[in-house]
């Protein structure tokens, strides 16, 4: 074509692309902006708007921001962990309650579960119990859902789940919190053949040439919705994602499983229905620099039959040339999972995901069959980040419809309108 | 803001496109210069559109904005427009991986021979392109000297006039009072609904070309009243006998059923469309929330989008037509006749 073009400016890790989000603010939370994958908000008792973030890694445990303004977000408190060797990584917060998991860098360390803060004085959140999940085979809780203030899901070791392969440590827990002061096991799954005394053989296996079961089967994210309080929808690594039938939560049920490993290299990380559109949306999750566990998705998989779900399409990526090798991960991770409480911002035509250094990107799946990008936010390399680039962790949309979005090692929390 | 709206605004979520036209010698990359100086207009790409084998008029724009595509050898409004859907294309994707700057609009300047409505159109045939931009506004330069006698022998220079949402009329400063008037009559005539104003030495304020169109679904009627302009008071637009160029406002007491509105839009173009010269309206259409918002140009009219709520208390359809002789009564008898009938 005619057509010449004077295009030289370059992507650079220190460039900001954005398209139809607007950056309202950010907040790098007093140097300690390395953040996991546990994001949530409390309107608390005197009105102010809490959001509460749990850290990637120590000496940081929680912080709770007022983010009342988005341009001029504060830190109200910001809490430490015992020792370097235990994340808090994951957390929710029902009314005035706030949970967070406790997962140590090795088995038999503590403290290692979950526990329950009351949080109605934000700066001063009151510890009401520690549920120990410690163990000889137990590095405690990767992630929790908590959202109906009466059970905690999550993936979670015990003292006495002994599994085959250490990799296999952490299964699906359902945790009865209706007397927070004594949460009480309720019930817990996990893929047959990696407990130790299993009857079933090992999943573990190659495949077409594919070792499956490298990164674990474990579970991930474990998703409840009021909806369907009897389905947990749930992200169990290179077992795939799992429809569970959970009207007994003593002993859940395998509905449907759907897993894309093989061919790919697995770690599917959440299982996000979207109960008016019969559509379910499962990630993986990226765990290598530079992309070399590439492609890592997300999955729009139809599940109006739930027993045989159906991958109809995945969200288109961000460019791979432009961003493989921006520094750090490259790749899908989490999305705002439409939490039914009344702080969040909930669409079943809209999706929000987090892509490491892909940025923040927004989907309309009015179309299922070709969801179309609608946004982006990619901030340039925060300063001080090990990655040299954003690696966006996490990402939550509260019911103003803000999204705030959180970088895994030092940009803290962004702030950002949707404008569409 | 969207909020749990569970849908996306389809206006606010495109990048607006804002063509600037006019005749040869109007004056319109000294308008565009002066444009682009101006904090309003900060984030804009430009096309400009150049004929000739050696382009110049882009190393006068460059020097101050570093994201221009220069389309040249040809006319856009003809053997350049597959080039304009790719130029546009490759901007969004440039954009998008980071290889251009996060641009907000683009400002397209067409060479004095466009046709701006093949230009217009552009967005409306890719799907793609219409995912991500929007017409927001074509501004027409006519120059306070020269004007009158193009317009005068020049049906491009006529119809460039006519399809304007905003008319500048430029080198004001060469041009005694009583031509300026007599021009200014003229273009009235031929395009009643645009806002008309007078730049001196390409100074105009920036707010007077930009955010001209419907930029999202939830809006006020100053919106309306700056989109429609002088149709929203005005029954009937003077009849432009010279140019045969007639405008004419229609506003309708009842809703559409969506079927009836098409048909007619339809009929009307598969028969006339050549000399439709633009449509732009609100429609009342049963069983939506808000008024659909229509644009077409010529054959082609642009995915209708639905807004949030009526901005105001009169829901009435409303539609402004720009034809080359197509007469008032005529268009109403049709829509009249299909609504009996359907």
């Amino acid at each position: 074509m005619n057509a010449k073009t004077n295009l030289a400016r370059g992507a650079s890790p220190a460039d900001t692309l954005i398209w139809n989000f607007k950056h309202l603010g950010q907040h790098e939370l007093n140097g300690f902006g390395g953040l996991g994958e546990g994001i949530n908000l409390q309107l608390a008792p005197d009105g102010r708007r809490i959001l509460w973030v749990a850290h990637e890694s120590a000496p940081k445990n929680f912080t709770g921001i007022d983010v009342g303004d988005p341009r001029n977000m504060k830190v109200v408190v910001q809490t430490e962990l015992p020792h370097k060797d235990v994340r808090s990584n994951s957390l929710d917060v029902v009314g005035n309650t706030l949970c967070v998991a406790y997962q140590t860098t090795n088995v038999g360390m503590k403290p290692a579960g979950i526990e329950l803060y009351d949080i109605s004085v934000p700066e001063k959140p009151k510890l009401i119990s520690h549920f120990d999940r410690s163990g000889p085979y137990s590095r405690g809780v990767h992630a929790l859902w908590f959202v109906d203030g009466e059970y905690v899901h999550m993936s979670s070791g015990a003292a006495d789940f002994q599994p085959r392969d250490a990799r296999d440590d952490q299964c699906y827990m359902i945790v009865d919190v209706r007397n927070p002061s004594k949460p009480v096991e309720a019930g817990r799954w996990w893929a047959p053949g990696t407990r130790e005394g299993d009857a079933d053989p090992s999943p573990r296996r190659i495949e077409g040439g594919c070792e499956v079961g490298v990164n674990g089967f474990r579970a991930h994210n474990t998703n409840v919705f009021p909806e369907r309080p009897d389905r947990a929808y749930v992200g169990y690594l290179d077992y795939g994602a799992l429809i569970l039938d959970i009207s007994d939560k003593s002993a859940p049920k395998v509905i449907s499983r759907w897993t894309n490993c093989p061919p790919n290299t697995g770690f599917t990380h959440t299982a996000l229905p979207l109960f008016s559109r019969g559509l379910m949306l499962v990630t993986d999750e990226t765990i290598h620099d530079n992309a070399i566990d590439w492609p890592k998705l997300v999955w729009v998989l139809d599940i109006r039959v739930e027993s045989s779900p159906l991958c109809i399409g995945t969200l288109p990526m961000p460019p791979f040339d432009t961003f493989a090798k921006r520094g750090g991960r490259f790749g899908a991770h989490n999305l705002h999972e439409n939490h039914p409480t009344p702080t969040a911002w909930r669409s079943d035509n809209i999706v929000i995901g987090s892509f490491f250094n892909g940025g923040v990107r927004a989907y309309d799946l009015s179309n299922p069959y070709q969801p179309q990008e609608i946004a982006y936010f990619v901030p340039g390399a925060p300063k001080m980040s090990r990655a040299g680039a954003i690696q966006f962790n996490d990402v939550f949309v509260d019911d103003r419809g803000v999204v705030f979005a959180i970088d895994r090692f030092a940009g803290g929390v962004y702030a950002l309108e949707m404008n569409f | 803001m969207a909020v749990s709206s569970g849908g996306r605004d389809l206006l606010r979520s495109r990048i607006p496109l804002t063509v600037i036209t006019g005749f040869l010698g109007s004056g319109k990359t000294t308008l565009l210069n002066a444009l682009l100086a101006r904090p309003e207009a900060a984030n804009t790409a430009v096309i400009i559109n150049e004929y000739g084998e050696v382009g110049v008029d882009h190393d006068l724009v460059q020097n101050i904005t570093e994201s221009v595509t220069l389309l040249d050898n040809g006319c856009v409004c003809c053997v350049l427009r597959g080039d304009l859907e790719q130029a546009l294309r490759d901007m969004f994707l440039a954009r998008r991986s980071g290889e251009m700057a996060s641009f907000e609009r683009v400002i397209l300047e067409t060479t004095g021979l466009a046709d701006p409505a093949p230009v217009m159109q552009t967005i409306s045939i890719d799907p793609s392109l219409a995912e991500h931009y929007r017409l927001d506004g074509v501004i027409t330069l006519v120059d306070g000297v020269q004007g009158a006698a193009q317009l005068a022998t020049d049906a491009i220079a006529v119809k460039q006039a006519a399809v304007a949402d905003r008319l500048v009329i430029t080198k004001s400063d060469l041009a005694d009072q009583a031509t300026l008037d007599k021009l200014m009559q003229e273009l009235k005539a031929i395009n009643p609904i645009a806002r008309i104003a007078v730049a001196l030495n390409g100074e105009i304020e920036p707010a007077f070309l930009l955010s001209v169109g419907l930029d999202r679904s939830k809006i006020e009627q100053e919106a309306v009243e700056r989109w429609l302009g002088a149709a929203q008071t005005q029954e009937h637009g003077p009849h432009d006998h010279a140019h045969d160029i007639v405008t004419f406002t229609l506003w309708f007491d009842q809703p559409f059923k969506r079927a009836s509105f098409e048909r007619a839009i339809e009929l009307l173009t598969s028969l006339r469309g050549a000399d439709l010269l633009r449509v732009k309206g609100l429609v009342d259409v049963e069983d939506e929330a808000g008024p659909v918002v229509i644009q077409g140009v010529q054959h082609l009219f642009h995915p209708p989008v639905t807004l949030a709520a009526w901005p105001g208390a009169d829901r009435r359809s409303r539609l402004v037509f720009i034809t080359r002789g197509i007469q008032r009564e005529t268009v109403a008898n049709l829509f009249a006749a299909i609504s009996a009938l359907n």
